[in-house]
């Protein structure tokens, strides 16, 4: 609860900081404003389920450790944003003011007690991504990703509030534990279903599952490369914690009725995700097709609801969202060279003969990529294993070999890159990057390594 | 007070709505056939106060107005969180009261970044 | 005579009706997204849309007696103008950079 407040007010801050003469002091700040708010978001570490503002938040160990995985993110995210100071156009105090502000919106949807902390939170949250996608005010594809994104993100929010006034009207209550109560009654009413079926049709839109996942590659795409990273990595795992939270504590009592309409869904994004993966010559467009895959796993473990689940969709959120933020970390200054020279920019040529130069960042983005592929000893196997774990202990193995099957699909495109970067012949001169940047690559990678190889410290925080 | 309102019962507003239709589609029938059609420069000129026609309608507009049309929107909106305190405002008390002092002063947060940021200036 | 309160007058309409009317609005937005071309005019779909459910949630709150749903509708208005005010920015934005708001003109980015 206490980042909430304290991002909220700080974000303020960071608006106002924007007056001052010197743009220097904005990055720092917002550091430590970030920094501040990891503190404060630990003060209330094991001391049980508190619910604050008359139940319409609940704070918990898992609530605690998302919004960490959310806050570590952003710090990653903000820390490699030195960019924004050269261009004269840009406002670094409203995007970085943005930033926190949206992160807000996340905490607010990890911790929902109340559907309408569901619902401001999910708006605080892409109100921010839309203005964030649409920053590059000159580029027309910053635009177009901003317009598709602000129309499709408007529709699902009608989606998901209708199927929120649907499950009122069937239940009388906002809240969750109203709703499971309702639930527990028996026999319920059939506002309930459709209820049910278009929150998660709003919810399927925002963690772009498929068949709700046509816009993803084209926003990722034309977004700036820093917000794409935010987007694939901090509204994916609030996204998830809201969805898991929504179906542990309300919907269990039917879960006959929607798992298999979640594991038909999960079947789909998992083939979608990967097989146009395998096709795109950008790396940037397949990245946006890998975070549908990696949508895809993690409905795995949201179909499969065993007590297992909350531990491997964290586990699986930290995973990717660290390698995430290393591969666009690693495409960001690479791209940003290749705009000087004139060369194709966010294609996988681009990487051609990276290590032989620059063989830190070929390392780094090895490691993301492998972590990406869930190959061991990085924290992505971890991640998959445990969320393979879950359906396999509900049984349901048909899913189990779908995913498997498209993970080995996933390995082939994943290897591309690296294949580019150490087999390929190319002439990536030594790319430049502020040490503070490489520190947080560095960091990112032996996150990954660590937890690849020792899960158990991770698993046993929470 | 009758309470039982039966289908019947909105006859009298069909048949207001049939009038107000019939009256458009009839006088502007009417007035096609029965007015002399004289074409002419002049007189197909839209009319503009009497001044002669500059330009085209649709120029752009200053992005000033639109900006202002949006801040208009954003803070009439955030006026309904009041009616709810106005109403409870005995019960509420000076909780709702400080609540409401939290709320009304980050909207003024906001109102004076608007400020700074010079977009109320009009001259420039 | 009493004046009859405002829940009364909205419980002389079957619940079923309310349903019926905010489903077919929220319908007709559906379709608006789906089948218009001009950014604003989806737009404005959307807010059918949301206001759809507005009305069902009044309805329903009226019908149990219960004003949490009411303060939900405050909070769907004033975070759908927040919405309005971005969308429009957007829209304005690109319209300065194209001269449209044809959606068909949107085709930049194919993969």
């Amino acid at each position: 609860m206490y980042p909430i407040i304290l991002l909220s007010f700080l974000g303020i801050v960071v608006l106002f900081l924007g007056f001052a003469k010197s743009k220097a002091i904005l990055l720092p700040a917002t550091l430590l404003f970030l920094a501040v708010a990891l503190v404060g978001n630990f003060v209330e570490w094991n001391q049980g389920t508190i619910i604050y503002f008359y139940n319409m938040l609940a704070v918990n160990n898992l609530t605690l450790a998302f919004n960490g995985i959310v806050l570590v993110s952003a710090f990653m995210i903000v820390a490699m944003t030195r960019g924004f100071q050269d261009d004269d156009e840009a406002q670094p105090a409203e995007y970085y003011a943005i930033m926190l502000f949206s992160l807000v919106g996340a905490f607010m949807m990890i911790g929902f007690e109340n559907l309408i902390m569901l619902f401001l939170g999910l708006e605080i949250l892409s109100v921010a991504m839309y203005v964030l996608t649409g920053s590059d005010k000159r580029n027309l594809r910053s635009n177009e990703a901003a317009l598709k994104y602000f129309l499709m993100g408007a529709f699902a929010t009608g989606i998901l509030l209708f199927g929120i006034a649907l499950l009122y009207g069937a239940t009388g209550s906002f809240t969750l534990t109203g709703i499971q109560a309702y639930i527990g009654q028996g026999n319920p009413s059939y506002l309930l279903y459709g209820g049910l079926l278009l929150v998660l049709i709003g919810m399927l839109f925002k963690v772009s599952a498929a068949p709700f996942h046509f816009w993803t590659p084209d926003v990722y795409e034309g977004a700036p490369t820093i917000f794409t990273a935010f987007m694939a990595t901090i509204v994916k795992t609030a996204g998830f914690a809201a969805l898991f939270r929504l179906l542990s504590h309300s919907f269990t009592g039917i879960y006959d009725y929607w798992w298999i309409t979640l594991a038909v869904i999960t079947v789909l994004t998992l083939l979608v995700g990967n097989i146009i993966a395998v096709y795109q010559d950008s790396f940037k467009r397949m990245l946006a097709y890998s975070s549908i895959s990696h949508a895809g796993y993690l409905l795995i473990a949201l179909t499969a609801m065993t007590p297992q689940t909350e531990n491997s969709i964290l586990f699986y959120s930290m995973a990717y969202s660290v390698a995430t933020i290393c591969a666009f970390g690693v495409l960001i200054p690479l791209a940003r060279e290749k705009a000087m020279t004139g060369k194709p920019r966010e294609t996988y040529e681009a990487f051609n003969g990276l290590a032989r130069n620059n063989p830190l960042l070929a390392f780094v983005l090895t490691v993301s990529m492998l972590s990406l592929a869930g190959i061991p000893l990085t924290a992505g196997f971890w991640g998959k294993f445990f969320v393979f774990g879950s359906a396999a202990e509900r049984g349901i193995i048909w899913l189990l070999v779908v995913a498997i099957l498209m993970s080995a699909v996933g390995i082939y495109y994943y290897f591309r890159v690296i294949m580019a970067a150490y087999m390929k012949e190319g002439d990536t001169a030594e790319i430049r990057v502020a040490p503070f940047y490489k520190i947080v690559l560095v960091t990112a990678t032996i996150i990954t390594l660590l937890f690849g190889i020792a899960p158990g410290l991770f698993t046993g925080l929470v | 007070m009758n309470t039982n309102y039966l289908p019947s019962g909105f006859l009298p507003i069909v048949v207001q709505f049939v009038l107000a239709l019939g009256f458009i589609v009839v006088t502007m029938i009417v007035t096609h056939n029965i007015g002399p059609s004289r074409k002419g420069k002049v007189k197909d000129d839209p009319f503009e106060c009497g001044i002669e026609v500059v330009g085209d309608a649709r120029t752009p507009i200053s992005v000033k107005y639109f900006l202002v049309a949006i801040l208009f929107v954003l803070f009439d909106v955030e006026v309904i969180f009041m009616y709810p305190w106005a109403v409870n405002f005995k019960k509420l008390g000076m909780f709702g009261f400080v609540e409401m002092v939290l709320f009304m002063s980050l909207l003024l947060a906001g109102f004076y970044y608007i400020i700074r940021k010079g977009v109320l200036k009009w001259e420039e | 005579m009493q004046e009859p309160s405002i829940p009364d007058i909205i419980q002389l309409i079957p619940l079923k009706s309310y349903l019926i009317l905010s489903t077919a609005l929220f319908v007709i937005g559906i379709l608006g997204v789906l089948i218009r071309r001009n950014a604003i005019v989806i737009f404005m779909s959307v807010e059918l849309m949301l206001n759809s459910v507005n009305l069902l949630l009044i309805a329903f709150s009226s019908y149990k007696s219960d004003p949490s749903a009411q303060v939900f509708v405050f909070f769907i208005m004033a975070v759908a103008a927040a919405e309005v005010a971005v969308g429009l920015a957007i829209i304005v934005m690109i319209y300065r950079n194209t001269r449209t708001i044809d959606i068909g003109f949107l085709n930049k980015l194919k993969g």
